[in-house]
């Protein structure tokens, strides 16, 4: 139990010697007489997948929105490669290398995927010719990206209302991946997909821990992709932590157990 | 170091892909993805019609009226008529285009008519009664229609009531500031002022075509550094259908239409500024940064919150648009005119001015709920409401007539555009 996690993980080289990227400890936040955080922690590593899991209303969507910038919080310690963050829109945390995959998507349906991809960052020409959008270069840098994601079947031109759910969640990552992120946090990647999809869509975050992003994935897919397909499991009740696994040696029932309180996971807890 | 490298000496997709364990290495291992076929692009007609061809339609059904019109009346093909024809529609025609903007970020300006009149109203004033020169007083006319913009849309974004009411409200105040603006006798002629030589002047002969040739070669090399720029990243380009064919398009419908006009007096300069507008809106939506956030902020507003867009400023800029270019209508509905009085923007409420500008806009295929519509629309619909005008006019029937016929164009041409998707199971964009 004394052993580095991330050594148990598979990578001993990289995470184990690493600093945590982000690391929260003790964030408390209320809404008026709701506590939706008592003290919540939660360590990011370079290189790990970490599963943030519990049942509704436990605080794993609001801790990630403190993360992603999207709230405030009123208490606790919130670092960024070891130095406080000041994070207080999610265009400070896009900037600081933190992104974020919404459940939603967060996809303007009537635009194509090059357009998608560079939302609100496009490349453009000078003021004077009114930023004219340089598209033969987004789509350049687009196809780039999308080619080592193995995504070079997507259609440049049609708008991403028209594709697939697989192909929207796909274009979603690319573009959380398209500024070189430290950080990517995922809400819900894998609920309304196929089940191929879902398993395409967890090899491509595999495939970014594999390359020392540090990877937050907020799920409800407990038996498949959680169990499968993260590092680490963090467990929410109630505003705080309850319990945190090695991926790799619990099921999918423990994990449960542990968000309802079963029995509170003290003795599967690393 | 290539581009995406930007911080971070170990990063993601970077150069170390060759890496065993990069980036996408270990994707294929665990699972198999889908194939790398090569990009199809080639698209059903059904997908075309609601993309590329969603013009088509409206083209369609307003070569059908005019094949009625024609049947039915000797005069509405003769070059005079046509002119008359392209100034009717001129008025709506521009209002259509600054709703537009409002429409694509899911708002609605239902003032831009009274900023029209009330707009109107004050240049007349400035010339009329403080003798100022048309120089000083149309730019301020437009000046103070985009502000009258900002206003509405910062009460939408800031206080958060809905466009509707905002501009409803706003709408009949403008109303009640126009009759106020006037003086006793309830109008201000604007004869001698050169104003009402607006409406009037045309260019003809061979200095229509080099207006058109400036049309064209301005298009031309839009068109053609958008080619360079392709060909230099290493993209396919395809010089027919890139190039040569929108180029050819455009030069033989802009000879036509100037040919006829050419045979009754030369281009409106009424025209010519609603083609202006027409290119440099259609600049503006299709190249521009801004042009591709008014349709992000229409379609999701929230991500492109997300994506750091000032949604706020983008919906301000849309109803200054607007406004400014309502005024520009007003300005030239005073001229056709030969003054302004009670009836100038429609009259109290818009009036059939309006309602035809929105008609015009919808029948072209902008969408009210958002980021959807082409620069075409505006062009489209107000010459089917136009035609519908001039022709029944031709016929001798009513006014009254012409409205219902307008009414059931309108709820027509929506009605095609959900039929194409119901059938063809695309959603349009």
């Amino acid at each position: 139990m004394s052993e580095p996690m991330a050594a148990v993980a598979g990578r001993p080289n990289e995470a184990a010697s690493q600093a945590p990227l982000i690391s929260m400890r003790d964030i408390r936040k209320s809404y008026g007489s709701v506590h939706a955080l008592r003290g919540a922690s939660l360590d990011v590593l370079p290189g790990e997948v970490v599963a943030l899991v519990g049942d509704n209303g436990a605080g794993k969507s609001t801790l990630v929105k403190v993360m992603a910038g999207v709230i405030g919080f009123d208490s606790g310690d919130y670092l960024l490669e070891g130095q406080p963050a000041k994070i207080r829109t999610p265009a400070d945390a896009t900037a600081l290398g933190i992104q974020t995959v919404y459940q939603d998507l967060s996809l303007c349906n009537n635009l194509d995927a090059v357009q998608n991809l560079f939302l609100g960052r496009e490349l453009t020409g000078p003021r004077w010719f009114g930023r004219r959008v340089r598209r033969a270069e987004c789509e350049v840098r687009a196809r780039e990206v999308l080619a080592r994601m193995r995504l070079g079947s997507l259609s440049l031109t049609r708008p991403v209302g028209a594709m697939s759910g697989g192909q929207r969640q796909n274009i979603a990552i690319a573009r959380s991946i398209l500024w070189t992120p430290k950080v990517v946090i995922f809400d819900e990647p894998t609920a309304a997909l196929s089940h191929s999809a879902a398993a395409q869509v967890a090899a491509l975050i595999r495939s970014l821990a594999d390359d020392g992003l540090g990877v937050v994935v907020v799920s409800h897919d407990i038996h498949h992709f959680v169990v499968n397909s993260t590092d680490r499991i963090e467990v929410m009740r109630l505003g705080g932590n309850v319990a945190s696994f090695r991926s790799k040696d619990v099921t999918g029932e423990q994990v449960v157990n542990a968000m309802v309180g079963g029995n509170e996971g003290a003795n599967l807890a690393v | 170091m290539p581009w995406w490298v930007a911080t971070r000496e170990r990063t993601l997709l970077s150069e170390s892909n060759s890496h065993p364990t990069g980036a996408v290495a270990a994707a294929d291992a665990e699972v198999e993805l889908v194939p790398a076929t090569h990009p199809s692009e080639k698209r059903t007609f059904g997908e075309l019609l609601t993309s590329d061809l969603r013009a088509l339609p409206v083209i369609i059904g307003l070569v059908a009226l005019w094949i009625f019109f024609i049947l039915q009346n000797d005069v509405f093909l003769t070059p005079r008529n046509l002119s008359n024809l392209l100034i009717q529609s001129t008025v709506v025609g521009v209002m259509a285009l600054g709703l537009m903007f409002v429409l694509l970020v899911k708002e609605i300006d239902l003032s831009v008519a009274a900023i029209n009149g009330v707009t109107a109203v004050l240049m007349a004033k400035l010339i009329v009664e403080f003798g100022a020169s048309p120089w000083v007083a149309i730019p301020l006319a437009i000046v103070v229609g985009a502000l009258i913009g900002c206003v509405s849309a910062r009460w939408v974004t800031f206080v958060g009531v809905p466009s509707f009411v905002v501009t409803l409200g706003l709408g009949l105040g403008l109303n009640g500031l126009q009759l106020i603006l006037l003086p006793t006798t309830a109008r201000y002629g604007l004869m001698g002022t050169s104003v009402e030589t607006i409406a009037l002047a045309k260019i003809d002969g061979l200095a229509a075509w080099g207006v058109l040739a400036i049309g064209v070669g301005l298009y031309g090399l839009l068109v053609l550094s958008s080619i360079v720029r392709r060909r230099r990243a290493g993209l396919s380009v395809s010089m027919v259908k890139g190039l040569a064919l929108p180029l050819v398009g455009v030069t033989l419908f802009g000879a036509v239409v100037v040919a006829i006009l050419n045979a009754h007096q030369g281009i409106p300069v009424v025209t010519l500024v609603f083609s202006a507008l027409l290119g440099l809106g259609g600049y503006v939506l299709n190249e521009t940064q801004f042009g591709l956030h008014l349709y992000a902020v229409g379609n999701n507003d929230e991500a492109a919150r997300r994506a750091g867009i000032k949604v706020s400023r983008v919906k301000m800029a849309a109803f200054a648009i607007a406004g400014g270019i309502s005024a520009i209508a007003g300005v030239i509905g005073a001229s056709r005119s030969l003054g302004v009085g009670v009836f100038s923007g429609g009259g109290v409420g818009g009036g059939t001015l309006l309602l035809e500008c929105i008609a015009a806009a919808v029948i072209g295929g902008v969408s009210l709920f958002g980021g959807r519509g082409s620069i075409h629309a505006p062009l489209l619909g107000s010459l089917v409401i136009g035609s519908v005008q001039n022709g029944l006019n031709l016929m001798g029937v009513h006014d009254e007539i012409r409205l219902i016929v307008t009414g059931l164009l309108l709820v027509l041409a929506v009605s095609i555009d959900k039929l194409i998707e119901k059938f063809t199971g695309q959603q349009s964009f």
